[in-house]
C-alpha cells in the first residue's frame, strides 16, 4: 500500500465517520435503550406469501415488513403499498395488477408467531392492515398521542427493519420536522427519514409514539386515471415523507380499510381546478375551486342538480382553495373521507353568457364505484381463464354505455390454455358465450357449467374488444 | 372450338420453344432490368408532419416508377403523400420536379407526375403485369433506393402471392392500411427507400409496388399487387381519389365457425362488427349474420385472405346506392336492402395554429369512428408543442376543441376562421372549450405568459 491512498482512504473515512455521526451529534438525547424497551411490546415482523398476477402473467413472493400492534385484540400495520390494487396502473383496457396475500405469519420480538389474515389498504398513505388470527384481548398495543403540536426543528425517531441475516432486527434513526406543509394538506414534513421507512411509528423526544412515517399525497398521476375518479395516487418520484398524525391513524384503526369493500365517499363528476387565470377570465371573486367536467349518470351530482360548467366553491361551507390541478386530490379526498351516505351542501357558481348565478345545491355521496381489481372473478378451470364483472372505469375508459353494454371482462388466461389458445385475450368483455348473453361472472359460471356438462368440442364467444366485436372459437380439451 | 383448342396448343408450343430456345436465368433477368430499370425514379419528396403540434417539414427517400408516357409516377402513399415538393431522379441521373396527383391510403398507393418541360431524352414507361397469374416461387426482381442508394436491382422469388395483414397495420403517415388488399410476399430484398418501386417479373412487367418489409427479419418484403395499383392508379388520374362505398361492417373468416353458424364450406362472410352511425347499423344488419348474396352473387370468405376482395365488392358499389344483401341468420335468411355512403377520405386535413403552439385535423367520419367520438363537431388536436402556452395551458393531443371563446367551432373551417381573426388581436387570454374522453375541459391561452418566459431566459 503506497502512503498517498492511505491517506485517502483515511480522510474518506474520516469524512463518511462524520458524516454518519452527525445526526447522532446533532439531535435531541433519545433514550434509545428505553424506547426499544418500549418497542418490544407492538413491533412485529410480518413474514408474507403473496401472489401478483399480472395479465397473463402470476408470480408468487415473499415479502418481510416491520409491523405494529395498534390494538389488544391483535391489529397490525404495515407498509402496503404494494399491495394496492392496481398500484400506480389506471384501469385502461381491464388490465389489472392484482396482489394477493397467501400466507400472513407475524412474529413479535420475544419470539412468538402467530398466523394471520390481510385485511386492507389504506389507498392515501399506503397503510396496510393486518389482523392476527385468533388474537383477542391479549397484545399490549401502541398508544399514538393525540395533539402532538409539531414544530420545525422538532426531532423525532424511529425503529427500522434490518435485512433478515442481521441480528438484533431493528435498528434505530432520527430525523426532524423540516417544515410544516399547509397546501395541499397540513402534513408536517421531516428530513433525515427514507421511504423505506415508511409505517415506522415516529416518536417525539418524549418518547411518545405520535404518528407513523408517511408520504405527502402525491398528486402526479391524478391525471391519468380514465376514469376521471383518481382512484390511484401513485407514489412516483421522490415522495415528500412526513407524520401521518395520530388523529388519521385513530379514525383508520377504528374502521380500518377493508378489501373489496368500498367505503369512500364518491359524487360522480370529473372535475378540473379553478386557476387564478381562469377566474379572472370568468370574471369571478374566488380564490379556487372546482370546475365540473362531466357527470355520471345517475350520479349523487346529477341527483343534486350539478351541470356541466358549475364551480363547486365551497362544501359545507368550507372555501374551497383549489387553484392549481396539484391540488385536486384535496377535494378527492375530502369526498372519500366524508364517505358513502354523507349529506353534503355545495356552494355551486353557475355562469352563462349574461349572468353568474351561485347556488346551494344538496347531495348525497354514495360508494365510489368499484376498481377492476376489486370486482367479482370467476375462475373456469376447464378452458383456464377468469373474467370479472365490469367496474364503472371498464365504462368509462372504453366509451361504452352502462345502461346498454354487457358483459364480462377476461382478467387473467394461462398461458398455453385452452381459452389463451383460442385467441381470448387479457382485456376482451365476453357478450355472448355460445348463444347466451352474459351480464355478470354468475352468468358466465352458470354457462361454463352447463358446457363442461355437455363438452362440446369447440365453444364460440362473443366479445368486444377495441371498439370491434369478433367471434373467438375456443377449442376445448376434456 | 378446334380451332380454338389448336391456336391455344400451338401460342403454348411458340411459348415454350421461346423459353426453351430462349434465354438462360441471366440473360432474363438482365432483359428484365432494361426494360424497367430506365423507367425507375428515385423520389425525395418533402413531407408535411403536424403531429409534433407544428409543422414540420421532413426530407424522406422513396421509389416510384413511370407507367404512363405523360410522365406520371406511381409510389407509395407513405412517401408522397404529405409531400409539399418532390425532386426525383430518374435513371439517367437526371432530376426533375413533380407535383402530387392523388393517393389513396388504403391501398398505400400514390400518383405523381415528372415535369419533363426541361427533359430532352424519351421517356421510358414500364409495362404492367397481371398480379393474378403470378406464381410462388417465380423469380423476381425489386428496384428502387434502398437507404437512399438509388438504382439498385435484387433479386429473389415469389415467397406467397396472398399474404393477408389486418387493417389494424398503420402506415408511417398514422392510416390504417390493407382493408383492400393482399401482399405479394418476396424475399428480393426490400430496405428502407425502396417503398413505392417495382417489383418486376422476368418478362419485365411490373406485378407489384414494394411497400413494406419486415425489420430485422431477413428478406421478407411485402409488395402492393399490380392488379389493385392498376385500379387504383386509373381511379386517381380519372377523378383524382378512389371513390369507395361503405356500409360499416367488419367481417371474419368462417373458418372453424361454419358449425356454430350452420353454414357450409364456402357459404357466406361473417360480419362480425358494426360502426356506430353506419348504414350497417341502422339496416337490419347484426353481427353474428352470414352474408349469402350481395347483389344476388354468391360471396365466401372462409379464409382471412378472401376477405379484401369482399370488401372491395362493396367498395365499388356507387356510393349512395342500395346494395341488395342477403343474410343467413340463425335457421332464417333474411333479404333487405343497405344504403351505402361514400367512404370518404380517412384522415382530416391539418392546419397549425402556430401562434397558439398545436396542430388540430378536420374530424372525418372514419376518424370519429376510429377516436370513438359521439360526433365529428370540433377540431380534433393532432399534436401540442413542448412548452407552448397551449401545452402550458395542458391541452393534449386527441382532445377535440368545440369552442373558442364564444364560438362554437362545428368544423375545420370554422377554427382556421377563428384562428386567423384572433392570432393578431390583442387578446391576452383565449379560452378553449374541448372534449376530452367523454367529458368537457377549459383550457386557457395565456398569451403574456410565453413573452414573460422568454423574457426570463
Amino acid at each position: 500500500m503506497n502512503k498517498p491512498l492511505i491517506s485517502v482512504v483515511t480522510v474518506w473515512l474520516t469524512i463518511t465517520i462524520i458524516l454518519f455521526s452527525m445526526p447522532v451529534v446533532q439531535s435531541q438525547e433519545f433514550d434509545f435503550e428505553l424506547l426499544e424497551q418500549k418497542v418490544q411490546s407492538f413491533a412485529v415482523i410480518i413474514n408474507m406469501k403473496l401472489e401478483v398476477s399480472f395479465g397473463i402473467h402470476t408470480a408468487e413472493q415473499s415479502e418481510r415488513y416491520l409491523g405494529t400492534i395498534v390494538n389488544r385484540d391483535g391489529m397490525v400495520i404495515f407498509n402496503g403499498t404494494s399491495l394496492t390494487s392496481n398500484a400506480g396502473l389506471p384501469a385502461f383496457s381491464g388490465f389489472t395488477v392484482k396482489t394477493n396475500p397467501t400466507y400472513i405469519e407475524v412474529s413479535t420480538l420475544d419470539g412468538k408467531t402467530y398466523e394471520a389474515e390481510y385485511i386492507g389498504v389504506e389507498r392515501f398513505t399506503g397503510i396496510g392492515f393486518i389482523q392476527i388470527k385468533g388474537g383477542s384481548d391479549q397484545f399490549t398495543p401502541v398508544e399514538f398521542k393525540g395533539d402532538q403540536e409539531f414544530r420545525t426543528g422538532d426531532w423525532l425517531s424511529l425503529f427500522m427493519l434490518l435485512p433478515e441475516f442481521i441480528n438484533p432486527p431493528l435498528a434505530a434513526d432520527v430525523g426532524m420536522i423540516s417544515t410544516l406543509i399547509e397546501s395541499p394538506e397540513h402534513f408536517p414534513l421531516t428530513v433525515g427519514f427514507n421511504s423505506l421507512q415508511t409505517t415506522a411509528v415516529l416518536f417525539n423526544g418524549d418518547l411518545q409514539p405520535v404518528g407513523v412515517l408517511g408520504a405527502l399525497m402525491d398528486p402526479s398521476m391524478a391525471n391519468t386515471d380514465p376514469s376521471g375518479l383518481l382512484e390511484s395516487f401513485g407514489q412516483f418520484g421522490i415522495p415528500l415523507l412526513g407524520v401521518i398524525t395520530a388523529e388519521r391513524l385513530q379514525r383508520m384503526i377504528a374502521d380500518p380499510p377493508r378489501q373489496g369493500v368500498v367505503d369512500r365517499g364518491w359524487l360522480g363528476i370529473s372535475l378540473q381546478a379553478l386557476t387564478r387565470d381562469m377566474v379572472e377570465y370568468w370574471g369571478l371573486d374566488l380564490s379556487g375551486g372546482i370546475i365540473v367536467n362531466e357527470i355520471m349518470s345517475e350520479s349523487p351530482a346529477e341527483k343534486a342538480g350539478l351541470a356541466v360548467g358549475d364551480i363547486i366553491s365551497q362544501i359545507n361551507g368550507q372555501q374551497i382553495e383549489v387553484d392549481k390541478e396539484e391540488k385536486l386530490p384535496v377535494f378527492q379526498r375530502l369526498m372519500a373521507e366524508l364517505g358513502p351516505g354523507a349529506a353534503v351542501e355545495l356552494t355551486v357558481i353557475r355562469r352563462s353568457e349574461t349572468r353568474i348565478d351561485t347556488l346551494s345545491l344538496l347531495a348525497t355521496l354514495e360508494a365510489a364505484p368499484m376498481a377492476a381489481a376489486d370486482a367479482d372473478e370467476y375462475e373456469c378451470k376447464s378452458l383456464e381463464f377468469n373474467v370479472r364483472n365490469m367496474v364503472f372505469a371498464d365504462y368509462m375508459a372504453n366509451n361504452l354505455e352502462a345502461e346498454t353494454f354487457n358483459g364480462v371482462v377476461v382478467s387473467k388466461l394461462k398461458m398455453g390454455g385452452p381459452a389463451n389458445v383460442g385467441g381470448l385475450r387479457i382485456g376482451d368483455i365476453i357478450q355472448r358465450i355460445g348463444d347466451s348473453e352474459i351480464s355478470s361472472v354468475e352468468e358466465a359460471e352458470l354457462i361454463m357449467t352447463e358446457i363442461e356438462t355437455a363438452q362440446p368440442a369447440e365453444v364460440i364467444f362473443f366479445i368486444w374488444r377495441q371498439n370491434q366485436t369478433l367471434f373467438v372459437n375456443v377449442k376445448t380439451n376434456w | 372450338m378446334i380451332l380454338f383448342r389448336n391456336l391455344f396448343l400451338v401460342l403454348w408450343i411458340v411459348i415454350n420453344v421461346s423459353t426453351v430456345t430462349g434465354a438462360s436465368l441471366q440473360e432474363q433477368i438482365l432483359d428484365a432490368r432494361d426494360r424497367v430499370l430506365p423507367a425507375l425514379v428515385h423520389i425525395q419528396p418533402v413531407i408535411k408532419n403536424y403531429s409534433t403540434g407544428q409543422l414540420e417539414k421532413q426530407a424522406v427517400i422513396g421509389s416510384g416508377v413511370i407507367f404512363h408516357p405523360d410522365g406520371y409516377v406511381v409510389t407509395n402513399y407513405h412517401v408522397a403523400g404529405k409531400a409539399e415538393r418532390i425532386i426525383c431522379t430518374l435513371s439517367d441521373k437526371e432530376q426533375v420536379q413533380a407535383t402530387y396527383i392523388g393517393g389513396d391510403p388504403l391501398t398505400d398507393l400514390a400518383v405523381i407526375q415528372l415535369d419533363l418541360s426541361d427533359y430532352d431524352d424519351t421517356l421510358v414507361v414500364a409495362e404492367f403485369g397481371d398480379s393474378d397469374s403470378i406464381e410462388v416461387g417465380q423469380f423476381v426482381l425489386a428496384m428502387g433506393s434502398p437507404l437512399s442508394l438509388s438504382r439498385s436491382v435484387s433479386a429473389g422469388v415469389i415467397s406467397t402471392r396472398d399474404r393477408f395483414f389486418n387493417d389494424n397495420v398503420r402506415l408511417p403517415t398514422g392510416e390504417r392500411t390493407g382493408r383492400y388488399n393482399l401482399w405479394i410476399q418476396t424475399d428480393a430484398a426490400i430496405n428502407p427507400g425502396n417503398s413505392g418501386g417495382p417489383l418486376v417479373d422476368l418478362s419485365g412487367r411490373v406485378i407489384g409496388i414494394n411497400s413494406r418489409a419486415t425489420i430485422f427479419a431477413n428478406n421478407l418484403g411485402f409488395a402492393i399487387p399490380v392488379n389493385i395499383v392498376r385500379e387504383v392508379t386509373t381511379a386517381i388520374l380519372e377523378k383524382g381519389e378512389v371513390v369507395r362505398s361503405w356500409i360499416g361492417i367488419h367481417c371474419q373468416a368462417l373458418q372453424e365457425l361454419e358449425e356454430f353458424f350452420k353454414t357450409d364450406r364456402d357459404i357466406g362472410v361473417l360480419v362480425s362488427s358494426i360502426d356506430p352511425g353506419s348504414p350497417a347499423e341502422t339496416s337490419f344488419l347484426k353481427a353474428g349474420d352470414v352474408i349469402l348474396e350481395i347483389d344476388s352473387v354468391p360471396v365466401s370468405a372462409r379464409f382471412l385472405e378472401e376477405l379484401p376482395a369482399f370488401y372491395n365488392r362493396i367498395a365499388k358499389h356507387k356510393p349512395g346506392s342500395e346494395l341488395a344483401v342477403k343474410v343467413l341468420r340463425g335457421d332464417e335468411t333474411y333479404s333487405f336492402k343497405i344504403t351505402t355512403k361514400q367512404l370518404g377520405d380517412i384522415q382530416g386535413e391539418d392546419f397549425e395554429a402556430e401562434g397558439w403552439g398545436f396542430t388540430v385535423k378536420d374530424i372525418t367520419r372514419q376518424m370519429q369512428i376510429e377516436n370513438n367520438l359521439k360526433d365529428s363537431l370540433g377540431v380534433l388536436v393532432k399534436g401540442v408543442k413542448p412548452g407552448s402556452i397551449a401545452a402550458i395551458g395542458s391541452l393534449r393531443p386527441s382532445d377535440v376543441i368545440i369552442k373558442v371563446n364564444q364560438t362554437n367551432i362545428i368544423g375545420f373551417t370554422d377554427f382556421v376562421t377563428v384562428y386567423n381573426d384572433l392570432k393578431d388581436t390583442a387578446e391576452k387570454k383565449i379560452l378553449l372549450t374541448v372534449n376530452r374522453s367523454g367529458g368537457t375541459r377549459y383550457v386557457l391561452l395565456k398569451f403574456n405568459q410565453v413573452v414573460e418566459e422568454q423574457k426570463d431566459e
